[in-house]
């Protein structure tokens, strides 16, 4: 990433954090959309899921600047997720919900730059946090 | 920023490489799956991607392996695959073999053991530059579940016949790598370089690498080292341009060339003899310079086995084409006796050393040669056994090795060279064993690659009055019926046959070699079929011995047996399936064979230009193995389709070719359908009726009973001569349905019987013979005509002309009368013919005895059957080319 599209990441998703529970909402309606088989994954309430999403995604932003900080959020996230029965294929939809919701809560600021930026961060998100499922994961298990 | 040197210390991060993994772990837990092909350019990660998956395995507990090919270990048999030959090579028997089938399955009983039944995750990198024995291994171990296989294939390389075989059996998985993506590119420069990185240099190096995960690596580690990519206040800029080089391999030579003296020799060591013990090395170089290579990316450490090799492929060839050839025979001899020191006596490190002393043009042990000569040859890797048995010392040439070396020399066809050694290794004490096979060697190279059958029964008969144990007579007197058989002379094979009793499983393989040509030319067809299929069955159990025919030439010849049964269905599906078999394995005999059987069906199934493509493809590869013999038959039956097709010329070229060759007898009368058939397309009717004449008689007079009822059926199709006594004998003394049929066809025209013909139609059109159907139909067609019932005529002419539509473009004299709205007259065709050769009325009415008036009258009604205004026309009309 560039120093810039970090900034860019931070100050779109500070616009958008200002209701962190519209931006879950809407991320849950997208996801759930493009693949409905994931709701079997949530056994939860999801009232609690989506604060526990908010929590997790205002840390991880905060810490992308700062790699170390990052990837001790990220790997550890990946590794919990191992146990969730959770695909290489199932985060390029999260990622799809994900921009798709920012989109629809930031409106005409979610511009091209933005997206871009956006692209890179979470990229960065999912490969390390599957380096901790890998992690988490010994083959033959 | 500190983070940032701590990662370039380690390996890179994998990025973008999930889902290949996600592949991967579920075909290791499936139990079906053989193994893994990961495909892809140089560069892409290949490599990287199978340690990942190695480590992915050893941390879930699977033992692991990893085995490199190199144009260093392609040298030596199995070479590549030392470290998994747990039991050792073992011992020649008394037959001075070198039983490949025991050390493949002692090799899965040891590792089988040793790794308490759990399957061997090995990766085998750059598997298209393994040897063909360590392939055959690998693919047995992984067969058989004992290896899990991950095969690394670069793009453009070819994929061996192990990964294809299994892979086509549904039995490994695959993944085709591709480069990184601008998002993931992106990602891994982040975790490399531990923080974000300037916009313009990340653009640049997006637009240099393309997102080839080598080239990243490489130009971002010399980017580094060069100061032209810093770091400050956390993000990392390009102060200077990039190394302005776009081809990945200039990189890494010029990575690889700013080395210091000992990080290079350390290099160097390794390009030649990897994977070297950690411990050893730093006997060699400064702990600081090894650091500073792993450091660079140029060399991976083993955590668990301490065992130092070059981090890819590439850097490798780089350093050995770079090096200079005393320096690296300096060094393989010196790591040679490095390690003969280590480890005295035979064993797996035997094979290497003895891989760098044969590298370094050095004097391996001799008795490492042949046993390595005689693994190659069980994976028909005839060109290694030559190299390897060429290098043994003039006075190391016992029987044995005369004899590798003599049937290497044969298949690569140098049949000079083989008579010569084979000549000289029967003079050399070998026992009896030995003599034989020398002898049957020898006499096949005679037969086969000489083309000179006397000189093969010579060598036979001078054999026999040495070689006298009851057993081993018997299969020389199968060797001579061989002989026989496949110089033209079924019919005194048959009777040598005769006298032996076949208790010998040998002697009954090489027995039915050559017993079920014989039969099925004698018109034997039932008992030939099942002679070809006992044969093979014996063969298979036998092994693959040394010289014998192959297995796959049991297939051959129940494909002939099968035409010959006018099977023709079956023998097409089984020499298609044979062929797919014996291209895998390196047989070219067979694969010629095959394709000429094709050949040789497609002609008789009527469909020409397949006929035509096959035989030109057989004759191609006859060629390309120098089989002046058997490239004779395949030039004969390409010289026949183009002739049946009306190209004159092309035919006629055809044969001039074939002249140059060697004489070859097998299947000698049918090769003269050629000449007969040229002589019919560049109308010489009756130079056509004097060769179908002669080669029925010499069919006749060596026992080729089918191949006589061909000749003499087509001679009656062609020029209408009848020949239909001699057809009906031949078809009470043969099996076949296709003899049947042709004698029914030449009765029934004979007596102009319109029913009978359209019986034969019917008969021919049930084997498949299309061609012969609507020769027959239109034949019918012409005597019901005759005969005033112009239903039934129209009815036959209709389905001649449908049957003729799958013949290809045939255009033989059976047919012509078709093209018309009416079918010509005899008479009317007689003249016809001739008229298109350019010959004036006047002429042709001298030649036929009649008026120049009465030729012409003909000649009109023929135009007007033909709708042609004049003699051009009518050459066209006749599908003439001229």
């Amino acid at each position: 990433m560039t120093p810039e599209q970090i900034t860019l990441v931070q100050s779109s998703f500070d616009r958008a954090s200002q209701d962190l529970s519209a931006l879950a909402t809407q991320f849950y309606q997208e996801l759930f959309a493009r693949d409905p088989a994931l709701r079997a994954l949530f056994t939860t309430d999801m009232a609690l899921q989506k604060v526990r999403f908010s929590d997790k995604l205002t840390e991880i932003v905060r810490a992308i600047p700062h790699l170390d900080e990052l990837l001790a959020h990220t790997r550890a996230l990946g590794a919990r997720h191992v146990g969730y029965g959770v695909r290489v294929a199932d985060y390029q939809t999260v990622g799809e919900a994900l921009f798709a919701a920012l989109a629809a809560v930031l409106g005409d600021d979610f511009d091209a730059e933005t997206r871009e930026a956006w692209h890179m961060a979470y990229n960065l998100m999912a490969v390390t946090m599957l380096e901790g499922a890998a992690s988490a994961r010994p083959i033959g298990s | 920023m500190l983070s940032a040197v701590a990662v370039t210390l380690q390996r890179w991060p994998i990025v973008g490489r999930r889902s290949e993994l996600e592949v991967f772990s579920e075909a290791l837990s499936s139990g079906d799956c053989a193994g893994l092909v990961i495909h892809g350019r140089a560069g892409v990660g290949k490599t990287r991607l199978a340690d990942e998956c190695r480590m992915w395995a050893a941390a879930g507990d699977h033992p692991t392996e990893r085995v490199v090919g190199s144009r260093t270990t392609a040298l030596l048999p199995l070479g590549a695959v030392a470290a998994l030959l747990a039991g050792g090579l073992g011992l020649p028997g008394p037959d001075g073999q070198l039983s490949t089938v025991a050390l493949f399955e002692r090799t899965r009983r040891a590792l089988h053991e040793r790794h308490h039944g759990r399957r061997l995750v090995t990766v085998a990198d750059d598997v298209a530059l393994l040897d063909a024995s360590s392939l055959a291994l690998l693919g047995y171990l992984a067969a058989q579940g004992t290896i899990f296989l991950i095969a690394t294939v670069r793009t453009g390389e070819p994929v061996p016949d192990l990964v294809t075989g299994l892979w086509r059996d549904g039995r490994m998985a695959r993944v085709d790598l591709s480069d990184l993506s601008r998002t993931h590119l992106d990602t891994l420069l982040h975790l490399a370089l531990g923080g974000p990185i300037e916009a313009g240099a990340g653009r640049q190096l997006w637009e240099v690498t393309r997102g080839n995960p080598l080239y990243v690596h490489e130009l971002v580690l010399g980017a580094l080292e060069s100061g032209a990519l810093v770091e400050r206040s956390g993000v990392w800029h390009l102060e200077d341009r990039l190394l302005s080089t776009s081809r990945l391999r200039d990189l890494v030579e010029q990575r690889i060339g700013s080395l210091s003296e000992q990080a290079r020799s350390v290099v160097e060591l390794l390009a030649l003899c990897q994977p070297l013990d950690l411990g050893y090395l730093e006997t060699v170089a400064s702990s600081g310079v090894l650091e500073s290579l792993e450091r660079a990316g140029l060399v991976t450490i083993g955590v668990a086995d301490g065992e130092v090799r070059l981090a890819h492929p590439l850097q490798g060839e780089v350093v050995r084409a770079a090096m200079p050839r005393l320096r690296a025979r300096a060094i393989l001899l010196s790591e040679a006796e490095r390690l003969e020191v280590m480890n005295p006596g035979p064993g797996p490190a035997s094979l290497r050393i003895a891989v760098w002393r044969l590298d370094a043009g050095g004097r391996p042990d001799p008795a490492m040669l042949l046993r390595g000569a005689h693994l190659a040859r069980y994976a028909h890797d005839f060109r290694v056994v030559r190299r390897l048995i060429e290098a043994l010392p003039g006075e190391q040439l016992d029987a044995v090795a005369a004899l590798l070396l003599g049937e290497a020399l044969y298949e690569l066809g140098d049949f000079e060279a083989a008579e010569r050694v084979l000549a000289r290794g029967q003079q050399l004490a070998g026992g009896d064993h030995v003599a034989l096979r020398l002898a049957v060697t020898r006499t096949k190279n005679a037969q086969w690659g000489l083309c000179q059958p006397e000189a093969a029964l010579a060598i036979n008969a001078a054999a026999r009055t040495v070689i006298t144990a009851p057993q081993l007579a018997e299969e020389l007197v199968a060797d001579e019926a061989s002989i026989l058989t496949f110089s033209g002379r079924p019919d005194r094979a048959l009777a040598v046959l005769e006298g032996i009793t076949g208790r010998d499983r040998r002697t009954r393989v090489v027995r039915a070699i050559a017993g079920a040509p014989a039969l099925a030319a004698a018109g034997r067809t039932a008992e030939a079929v099942s002679v070809a299929e006992a044969g093979y069955v014996d063969h298979v159990a036998l092994g693959d011995e040394l010289a014998i025919a192959h297995p796959a030439m049991h297939l051959v010849n129940q494909v002939f047996a099968l035409t010959e049964a006018g099977r023709l269905a079956e023998a097409e599906q089984l020499a298609r399936a044979g062929a797919e078999i014996v291209a895998s394995y390196r047989v070219p005999i067979a694969q010629i064979f095959f394709a000429a059987n094709l050949g040789r069906v497609a002609i008789l199934q009527g469909r020409l230009a397949t006929a035509r493509r096959y035989y030109a493809e057989a004759a191609g590869l006859a060629e390309a193995n120098r089989f002046a013999g058997p490239r004779r038959v395949a030039l004969s039956g390409l010289a026949l389709a183009y002739a049946m097709l009306g190209e004159a010329d092309a035919a006629t070229r055809i044969l001039a070719d074939r002249a140059a060759g060697p004489e070859f007898g097998f299947r000698g009368p049918e090769q003269q359908l050629a000449d007969a058939w040229t002589a019919i397309a560049s109308r010489q009717p009756m130079a056509a009726s004097e060769l179908f004449r002669s080669a029925a008689a010499q069919a006749a007079a060596t026992g080729h009973r089918t191949t006589e009822s061909w000749l003499w059926h087509d001679l009656m199709r062609t020029g209408g001569e009848d020949a239909s006594a001699r057809l009906r004998e031949l078809a009470d003394e043969c099996d076949s349905p296709l003899v049947s049929a042709r004698a029914r066809h030449a009765a029934a025209a004979r007596s102009r019987n319109a029913r009978e013909l359209a019986g034969a139609a019917d008969d021919f059109e049930a084997l498949g013979a299309l061609l012969l159907a609507a020769e027959a139909a239109s034949g019918a067609a012409e005597a019901f005509g005759r005969a005033g019932d112009q239903r039934a005529a129209t009815a036959a002419l209709h389905r001649s002309g449908r049957l003729a539509e799958a013949c290809e473009g045939a255009a033989t004299p059976g047919l012509i009368r078709v093209a018309g709205p009416a079918p010509l007259s005899g008479r009317e065709r007689e003249i016809v013919m001739l008229a298109a050769e350019g010959m004036s009325s006047k002429d042709i009415a001298d030649r036929l005895y009649l008026s120049v008036r009465t030729v012409n009258n003909h000649l009109q009604h023929a135009y007007a059957k033909l709708g042609v205004t004049s003699r051009a026309g009518l050459a066209r009309a006749l599908g003439s080319d001229s």
